[in-house]
């Protein structure tokens, strides 16, 4: 078992009332999944992702991540965890504009407290693997949207995460590009890499071995 | 419309609080400190040019060159007046003769006068002139006329000097004064008060006939030899003819009237009214020269200063551009031309501009008291006249167009298609490298500034803890004007101040061992012709080796007798005449001018005769009552201020008819460094306003900076980075900023103190210490400014920052 949510409630005060993100979810995955979550807007998709992410913070229930209890975690040891079992892919990207697509990728591994040359070597493994080695001294506005996405996984991935979480990783693409995108990520779910991703699209969802409603904070 | 910009350009001045305040506070302090620093440099420059037709009017100086080098003094022989009206008519000469602490005692209608009240100690003010002096300078007459002043025992007080001795300036024709107790004058004229921006600060002004008449007193000489700075000649140059022939004419004077001097070659020439303030080669009446560079040292920081609060402004407008691109795109879209979009813009940085000179003008006002005090201006200036007007319209034009071209031409040249996607990113404000080379500019300026300060307040400190080679503290000076009367009675006064028991030693001097006055004379040396340089006289009795703690390298100190025939020098003085041991110099003979040959006793070590500005001169101390107007007193009381009350008792019933006047002698001392400290003093504040509006650009700049990498802070936490990674990521930029500044600053600041040390003789050197003092101070501040906002961003939810798109 990868992980594992117990009642996990989250909720904002506004005024008296308490309006809630996350209602009661529980959720479990195992090592080797490929989990689609779906909804329409404001269904608290992203919400329950920046959770499993340990991004953001629930009010109640309890997180078990690789049989650790997260909800009693200090700050610096969550970090030390997602660090190293977490990979995030977003919409946009979220590529660092000043940086080189061979930095952005390099830079977790700095983080990492990983030395030049194995950085070095695991970098360029990635960019051989992404066939992207011709473009490692671009800069991501030089790129189109897929080849930024690919920058974007690859820099997800350069870490060997277990659990790969991506926010509607498609979302920005045209179809052909988020169909390879999609390949992309049935490929890495074969090789074991677990994932969590969030999306609109039906077609997508479909790739994956299971999928998750979730409508006002509620698993359907 | 443009009610539709005001309404948008108040919202975003409220929208962005901490900019506006940074923005408004920034240019408020530049502007205020340039007004201020306007209002000193105008100050000094408008020095007697209330004068009518001062273009016209000008000072005979003199200068003598010899082997020792080039001297000027703004004197010049008595005997030169008569000489140059019947030389060289064309012009109007007239005469103006100082006499420093004279004391006058108010006799009314005929009382004594002798009530401590009726005396007064005139320092400055006191002047002899002649009828023609006052037709050179038209003075406005409140009663009488110049012609008063052609007979002797007249004399004419300005309305101020008659309100101080007779309570009502309306009374006081017709009364009594009499001057340093010789001569009874009677008050026939009353002049308007004179304007403090002059270097004549006459108060009380006696008919020049009435020196003349009292030589002794007033060390009046009808010699050619004889030069003091107290008598200077003034003149009017018809408008028809040029200055050169009259300065051909006065070298023609000069060759014929001094063609028997052998030490050093004298000529005469003009020196402009215009130039009496800022010309340190000769001295004036009133109480400070300002050279030109210092008023340009000013001008220069008030120039710096609202240039680095223009690079702010420049910065975060900038920096807030991205943050408008949508308003200025939606502008575009319906209709707006460029111009019109540059003109808000403008307009915005206008209305900013605007807050700050009122902001300004507030902090100005309030402080103009304080800098009045440390620049010593008096005259009741203020900010409500017609040229700090103009300098202000100016001022707000010169800071809008600087700070807001730049920024109003970005935002006005936005596409409006991108500006909507909001897809201008800061490589198309030009932004990153031009704000770095601003903020490079700026910390170049403040770290200039700083090595300025330290080494100028070092250098002072230097001066004020030098050994100055006498004693000079718990001493207690009097300054007399000396007559027969008062040297009789010296023997009688200093008995009675010998036998209080706080009193360690009294002595009787012509100036004190350090001064800014000198004596100075020709002289022979060993029966050998006269030497080809000159001799400082002072005169002292025995005791003054005791009081001033003097200390002997050779010899001894002349014997307690009035008619001594022994001298001391110093060493400088053995030195110049090629001794290689002073006390060869023991038991030789010297002659000063023509005076009888004297025997030398003793030679002391070196003093500091004059300011460290220059270099210690050849001394002689000899005996001679006649010139001892300095008296000195060396106190051992740890209650100063007591012994002080105790002397003046003494003082009252050995002399009544002398006014009591006294200081200390280090407080005399620091009168010398006045200006020097007064300009460090100027020159801490501005360079502390400075670095102040540097590090609020700084902070608004690493505000931006924070707000503008959210997106990229947020992904680099997410992808593992701790606090301690983004506030480094952050600091390592200012950290290679400084040092580029710093390697532009250091050489620059080197060359400008350098320059500036050059003035002293005794001076510090330019160590590696004040640079990294420097680099240190403003790697701090930077730091400390910067640390704060990245601390603040370091430690962001990086959820926020990641979902807003």
């Amino acid at each position: 078992m990868l992980l594992n949510l117990k009642g996990i409630f989250k909720w904002v005060q506004t005024g008296g009332a308490r309006t809630f993100l996350l209602r009661d979810i529980n959720l479990t995955v195992e090592e080797g999944g490929f989990i689609s979550i779906m909804g329409p807007s404001g269904s608290g998709k992203s919400t329950l992702l920046n959770v499993i992410g340990m991004l953001d913070e629930f009010d109640e229930g309890e997180f078990l991540f690789l049989e650790e209890p997260v909800h009693q975690l200090k700050e610096k040891q969550r970090a030390a965890l997602y660090k190293q079992y977490i990979g995030f892919v977003f919409q946009a990207y979220h590529l660092i504009d000043e940086l080189t697509v061979y930095e952005n990728i390099e830079t977790p591994l700095i983080y990492q407290g990983i030395k030049k040359a194995e950085r070095k070597a695991l970098v360029a493994d990635m960019l051989d693997r992404f066939n992207i080695v011709g473009k490692k001294d671009l800069f991501p506005t030089q790129l189109s949207g897929g080849q930024q996405q690919l920058v974007g996984i690859a820099r997800a991935l350069i870490g060997k995460p277990k659990l790969l979480l991506a926010d509607e990783p498609t979302g920005n693409l045209n179809s052909s590009q988020g169909e390879e995108i999609m390949n992309l990520f049935r490929q890495l779910n074969k090789e074991g890499v677990t994932i969590i991703q969030v999306t609109h699209s039906e077609k997508n969802a479909s790739h994956g071995q299971r999928i998750i409603n979730l409508l006002d904070g509620r698993i359907e | 419309m443009i009610r539709n910009y005001f309404r948008i350009a108040y919202r975003n001045l409220k929208r962005h609080k901490v900019f506006s305040i940074i923005n408004i506070t920034g240019l408020a302090i530049g502007i205020a400190s340039c007004l201020l620093l306007f209002t000193i440099i105008r100050y000094e420059l408008s020095y007697d040019r209330f004068h009518p037709g001062y273009q016209h009017l000008y000072r005979v100086v003199t200068e003598d060159k010899s082997a020792d080098g080039v001297f000027h003094t703004p004197g010049i022989p008595f005997p030169a007046l008569e000489a140059l009206r019947i030389d060289i008519p064309d012009m109007q000469w007239g005469a103006l003769f100082a006499s420093e602490g004279s004391q006058v005692t108010v006799l009314g209608k005929g009382e004594t006068g002798n009530t401590p009240e009726k005396r007064f100690i005139e320092n400055s003010g006191f002047f002899f002139a002649d009828p023609q002096f006052f037709q050179v300078f038209r003075y406005t007459w409140l009663s009488g006329s110049p012609a008063v002043l052609a007979a002797p025992n007249n004399t004419v007080l300005t309305k101020k000097t008659a309100i101080k001795y007779f309570g009502d300036w309306k009374q006081a024709m017709g009364q009594l004064l009499k001057l340093d107790n010789t001569v009874t004058v009677k008050v026939a004229g009353i002049l308007e008060d004179i304007p403090h921006n002059t270097d004549l600060p006459l108060s009380i002004v006696t008919s020049y006939e009435t020196a003349k008449a009292n030589p002794s007193t007033y060390f009046y000489s009808d010699s050619w030899g004889n030069t003091t700075s107290s008598f200077q000649i003034y003149a009017s140059l018809p408008g028809n003819i040029p200055v050169a022939r009259i300065n051909l004419q006065l070298e023609a004077f000069s060759a014929k009237n001094y063609k028997d001097r052998k030490r050093a070659v004298r000529t005469h020439f003009l020196q402009p009214l215009s130039q009496l303030h800022f010309d340190k080669r000769f001295g004036t009446f009133g109480d400070h020269v300002t050279a030109m560079g210092t008023l340009w040292t000013l001008g220069l920081i008030g120039a710096f200063i609202i240039i680095m609060a223009c690079i702010n402004f420049i910065n975060l407008s900038t920096a807030q551009a991205i943050g408008r691109s949508k308003e200025i795109g939606i502008r575009k879209v319906l209709g707006s031309f460029r111009w019109q979009l540059f003109g808000q813009v403008m307009g915005e940085t206008a209305l900013i501009v605007l807050a700050a000179v009122i902001l300004a003008l507030a902090l100005a006002t309030f402080s103009l008291p304080f800098i009045k005090h440390i620049a010593s201006i008096d005259e009741t200036l203020g900010f409500l006249n017609w040229g700090t007007l103009f300098f202000l319209v100016i001022l707000i034009l010169v800071v809008t167009v600087l700070a807001g071209l730049y920024p109003a031409m970005i935002l006005s040249g936005f596409k409006p298609v991108l500006a909507l996607k909001n897809r201008i990113t800061s490589a198309q404000i030009g932004g990153i490298s031009l704000r770095r080379g601003l903020v490079v500019t700026q910390f170049a300026i403040s770290q200039v500034l700083i090595i300025g300060t330290v080494v100028a307040v070092t250098q002072m400190k230097y001066v004020q803890d030098a050994d100055l080679g006498f004693a000079k503290d718990a001493i207690l000076v009097f300054n007399a004007n000396t007559d027969s009367a008062f040297h009789t009675r010296q023997k009688t006064f200093s008995g009675e101040l010998k036998r209080m028991p706080d009193v360690a030693a009294v002595s009787f001097s012509s100036d004190l061992p350090s001064s800014g006055n000198n004596w100075t004379t020709n002289f022979a040396y060993d029966h050998r012709p006269d030497e080809n340089f000159g001799l400082d006289i002072k005169y002292a009795d025995h005791n003054y080796f005791s009081t001033y703690g003097l200390r002997f390298l050779g010899g001894r100190g002349f014997s307690e007798s009035d008619t001594t025939r022994e001298v001391v020098i110093n060493e400088t003085l053995t030195k110049k005449l090629g001794l290689t041991d002073p006390t060869q110099a023991i038991g030789k003979e010297i002659r000063m001018g023509s005076q009888p040959w004297k025997t030398i006793v003793g030679v002391i070590r070196d003093f500091k005769t004059n300011s460290l500005k220059e270099e210690v001169r050849p001394i002689i101390i000899a005996e001679n009552r006649q010139f001892y107007w300095v008296t000195g007193i060396k106190l051992k009381s740890a209650d100063l201020a007591r012994t002080k009350a105790a002397v003046e008792k003494v003082w009252d019933e050995v002399y009544p008819e002398y006014a009591y006047t006294n200081n200390f002698v280090d407080d005399t001392l620091a009168e010398f460094y006045e200006q020097d400290e007064q300009l460090a003093l100027l020159y801490k504040l501005f360079a502390g306003i400075a670095i102040f509006i540097s590090c609020l650009g700084l902070y608004g700049l690493v505000s931006f900076m924070a707000a503008q990498r959210t997106k990229e802070v947020g992904i680099r936490k997410v992808l593992g980075a701790s606090a301690g990674n983004i506030v480094y990521l952050f600091s390592r930029e200012f950290i290679i900023l400084i040092s580029i500044a710093f390697l532009i600053a250091a050489p620059l600041a080197y060359y400008i103190m350098q320059s500036w040390l050059q003035d002293f003789v005794y001076r510090i050197n330019l160590g590696l210490g004040v640079f990294l003092v420097a680099i240190f101070i403003s790697a701090i501040v930077a730091l400390l400014t910067v640390g704060y906002k990245a601390v603040r961003a370091a430690t962001a939810n990086p959820v926020k920052s990641l979902r807003t798109e």
